[in-house]
């Protein structure tokens, strides 16, 4: 049953059609996901590389300084998903950041010491010494986000719930869907980033890279995303019967347009055990490694479709009878076009010369 | 108002000022910083100095460290923390400037990749390719500051918007502009104070000298710049505005005396600036230090005035500070104000106290605490029964004036014409306010309770 404490829709019209905040909110989810996973998974993996056996040192460098890059850009993607998400269930968010004021606050505070904290292994690990500790406190710091983030997510599709977790904060932690559906995000991430770092490998030993080194990292890599994939199999069905029932029936019964993706989904996973599981030696079967990562990255963007779906079913009762009015600003969104894509180009182009823009010999160098 | 409410001893207001303060300080050197550090390496190619280069190179480190993680993560905390301290207002902000937001997104991207790349590439690329790096970043970060402008200045001068409701109504507000330019002159006397201590590294004197100088210049036309914009700011603003922290009395004292802060620390902060244009060898790292602390009490000293002048709005002429809408003052005299504040109506109880509090928590919660920040027991411990209630009845009777239009031309509310210029009107039914008025008359020392109560 919705509760009566959901909050009046806001008595502004949304300022563009409702598909098209969906879209947005979706697509630039994808990529923030994409570089969640990038920052989660690689500072547990780093954390769990540390730097004893050779090749494993310059593994965790590897999230390390990928990280350095994946964690900005984790949060800039972050912004927009958020914006658009506020526009269409802000009366829903708000309620449920509120309620668990000081954990959503202090998520920040997490951030902030994880990313400092990054920097300050990549620094120790450029001067030869050695970042267990630190990597180890920055991977608990990111676990402690994905948990906070869960929690929020889950809290705001059930207001239900609501009265429980203003009495209690704790109890916004005792959803049964909680457990599976964190394990779900982070075994997801560490999938990723195994199969990140295989990738890259791969790559490195081709453009004549050390072998020995990136054999290391590609068989750790390798590993972890076959282990993290087979518990995903698992937990997966259990995240599926921990859904409210209700849910759970609006969900099958979305006939294709809800199967398609979830069977998608979890038909990639079985395939991508059935790949990993081939891989004995990644740097001789570099396609299946890059193959590995594809498929991940196509299962990312079903289960993301899935989890939008999903929150339509979990809202569906709160937003029963819901008159939401609609004022395009027609201007300033073709505004933002326009801008997005001169932005984009520009960012595109920055980055590609600063990765290609070599000095000849002799010349000069900033 | 239909939100929980987030108990906080010392004030979500406070809250929301510590968050903005220290993002300001360090987004604001983003942007002049990054302005600054493109200067000093354009130069530094164009004449082959090193120690200019080396200047570039470290200010980039401290640009990286400080601005895209801490710049970045407390800009996203002051959205998180007005969502949690104004659910509503930020609902209206991004109902009506959601493209706006996503346009300064854009420019964030840019801003952020380019920045990463330029310091990743020292070394590594031509220099034409990373003065493109660094100027890109300009381009994006100072793209980024006028959007961001747009919109804060919307909340306390709407302009035309509270009419039309049309985007670039509320964008292109009054003191849009004033306010950029203020700002414009904020960062480049940020980025002048804290490169002016990356620069007193320099060993060679001479070097060191000409840094110092070129620095200082940012910081002298950047104080000019603050000031111009201050004073074009203030002429912008409506005169119900300007009088409660302007002329001889102002309505609210403490604004009153941040404006004196904010202009003397302008002037102090100009000697400095000038003292070390005209005497750049005698600049020593704690006079810097000083003039940096100076910067940084009169630009915090702005944006407690610009917060504060907002009473007893949080969008002006829109939304109170409590979230109560000016449109809808009738709908809650009627309906009662617990009927729209659910989460305060459930703590409602069945006594005329605990349905009292309900009324606070919803009207008053959002800036008074019962005895943390604006103590209200403490407000209300010398005022007799009889008193409060007139006064309650004195801020219900202003919803009234709200709603006569009488004080209101296109649009906006002349509140110098109320009794109580920066406090939102009482809302709700006659029954709430009496019960108001028990629950704060319960707060009172325990004799005086009692006698009111005899009484």
């Amino acid at each position: 049953m919705p509760s009566d404490l959901i909050p009046a829709l806001d008595p502004a019209a949304l300022p563009g059609p409702p598909w098209l905040f969906h879209l947005l909110w979706v697509v630039t989810f994808l990529i923030h996901l994409l570089f969640v996973n990038t920052v989660l998974g690689g500072s547990l993996l780093a954390a769990l590389a540390g730097g004893g056996k050779p090749g494993r040192r310059e593994t965790a460098t590897f999230f390390v300084e990928v990280n350095s890059w994946a964690i900005s850009f984790a949060i800039t993607f972050g912004i927009a998903p958020l914006l658009f998400m506020q526009v269409l269930f802000g009366r829903f968010f708000y309620t449920a950041t509120v309620l668990v004021a000081w954990p959503w606050l202090g998520m920040l505070g997490l951030l902030t010491l994880a990313y400092y904290l990054n920097y300050i292994a990549k620094f120790r690990l450029r001067a030869g010494r050695g970042a267990r500790p630190v990597l180890v406190v920055e991977a608990l710091c990111f676990l402690g986000i994905a948990a906070i983030q869960v929690m929020v997510n889950l809290l705001h599709m059930q207001s239900d719930r609501w009265e429980k977790v203003a009495e209690q904060t704790s109890a916004a932690l005792t959803n049964p869907t909680f457990l599976p559906r964190y394990l779900h995000f982070v075994l997801a991430a560490v999938a990723m980033a195994g199969a990140l770092a295989a990738w890259v490998a791969v790559r490195r030993v081709a453009k004549g890279g050390d072998r020995g080194v990136n054999d290391t990292m590609a068989r750790f890599g390798v590993r972890a995303a076959l282990v993290a994939t087979v518990l995903q199999l698992a937990d997966g069905f259990w995240l599926l019967l921990s859904l409210p029932e209700d849910v759970l029936k609006a969900f099958m019964r979305g006939g294709g347009a809800t199967m398609a993706p979830l069977a998608l989904g979890v038909l990639a996973g079985v395939v991508l055990i059935a790949v990993v599981a081939q891989i004995t030696d990644p740097l001789a079967q570099g396609a299946k490694v890059r193959l590995t990562l594809a498929v991940l990255i196509a299962a990312v963007v079903l289960m993301v479709i899935t989890r939008h779906q999903l929150r339509s079913f979990y809202l569906t009762p709160a937003r029963a009878g819901e008159q939401v009015t609609v004022a395009p600003q027609w201007g300033v969104l073709a505004l933002f076009l326009v801008i997005f894509v001169i932005g984009i180009g520009l960012t595109v182009y920055a980055l590609v010369k600063a990765a290609t823009d070599r000095p000849e010999a002799g010349e000069q160098t900033a | 108002m239909d939100y929980p409410i987030w108990d906080l001893a010392m004030g979500g207001g406070s809250l929301i000022a510590l968050v903005a303060i220290a993002h300001v300080l360090v987004s604001h050197f983003a942007i002049g910083g990054g302005l600054a550090i493109a200067v000093v390496e354009t130069l530094s190619v164009r004449r082959g100095d090193a120690a200019l280069r080396n200047l570039a190179k470290r200010g980039s480190l401290m640009l990286i460290l400080v601005s895209t993680v801490f710049g970045a993560i407390s800009g996203v905390g002051i959205w998180f923390t007005i969502g949690l301290v104004q659910p509503a207002a930020t609902s209206t902000l991004i109902h009506n400037f959601v493209w706006g937001w996503a346009i300064e997104w854009v420019f964030f991207i840019l801003e952020v990749a380019t920045a990463l790349a330029y310091y990743a590439t020292w070394d590594k690329v031509r220099p034409r390719t990373h003065l493109l790096l660094i100027w890109l970043y300009v381009f994006a970060a100072y793209m980024s500051l006028v959007v961001i402008q747009g919109i804060i200045s919307f909340m306390l001068t709407p302009g035309r918007w509270v009419e039309t409701r049309s985007f670039w109504d509320g964008f292109l507000n009054p003191t849009f502009v004033p306010g950029l330019v203020l700002r414009t002159g904020i960062c480049l006397f940020l980025a002048g104070a804290y490169l002016t201590l990356a620069a007193l590294r320099e060993r060679d004197g001479d070097a060191r000298a000409r840094m110092v100088r070129l620095l200082a210049a940012f910081q002298v036309v950047g104080v000019l710049l603050a000031y111009g914009g201050y004073r074009w700011w203030e002429a912008a603003l409506p005169e119900s505005v300007r009088t409660l922290f302007l002329g001889s009395a102002p309505k609210i004292a403490g604004l009153g005396t941040t404006r004196q802060h904010i202009l003397w620390g302008l002037a102090v902060y100009l000697v400095l600036a000038l003292f070390a244009w005209m005497l750049p060898r005698a600049q020593k790292w704690p006079v810097a230090v000083v003039a940096m602390l100076v910067a940084f009490t009169s630009f915090g000293g702005y944006e407690r005035l610009r917060e504060g002048a907002r009473k007893p709005f949080v969008i002006r002429d829109y939304m109170f500070s409590n979230g109560v809408l000016v449109g809808e003052i009738a709908d809650l005299n009627q309906r009662g104000v617990l009927a729209k504040a659910r989460w305060a109506a459930r703590e409602a109880g069945g006594t005329p106290e605990s349905k009292g509090r309900a009324v606070f928590r919803a009207q008053c919660a959002s800036c008074h605490t019962i005895d943390g920040y604006l103590s209200i027991r403490a407000l209300v411990a010398p005022v007799d029964a009889d008193m409060l209630a007139g006064i309650l009845a004195t801020l219900r009777a202003e919803g009234d004036e709200y709603l006569s239009g009488k004080h209101t031309h296109e649009g906006h509310v002349d509140t110098r014409q109320l009794d109580y210029p920066f406090m939102p009107p009482l809302v709700g039914t006659d029954d709430e306010v009496e019960a108001l008025t028990a629950y704060l008359v319960s707060l009172k020392p325990s004799d005086v309770a009692e006698v009111s109560r005899a009484q």
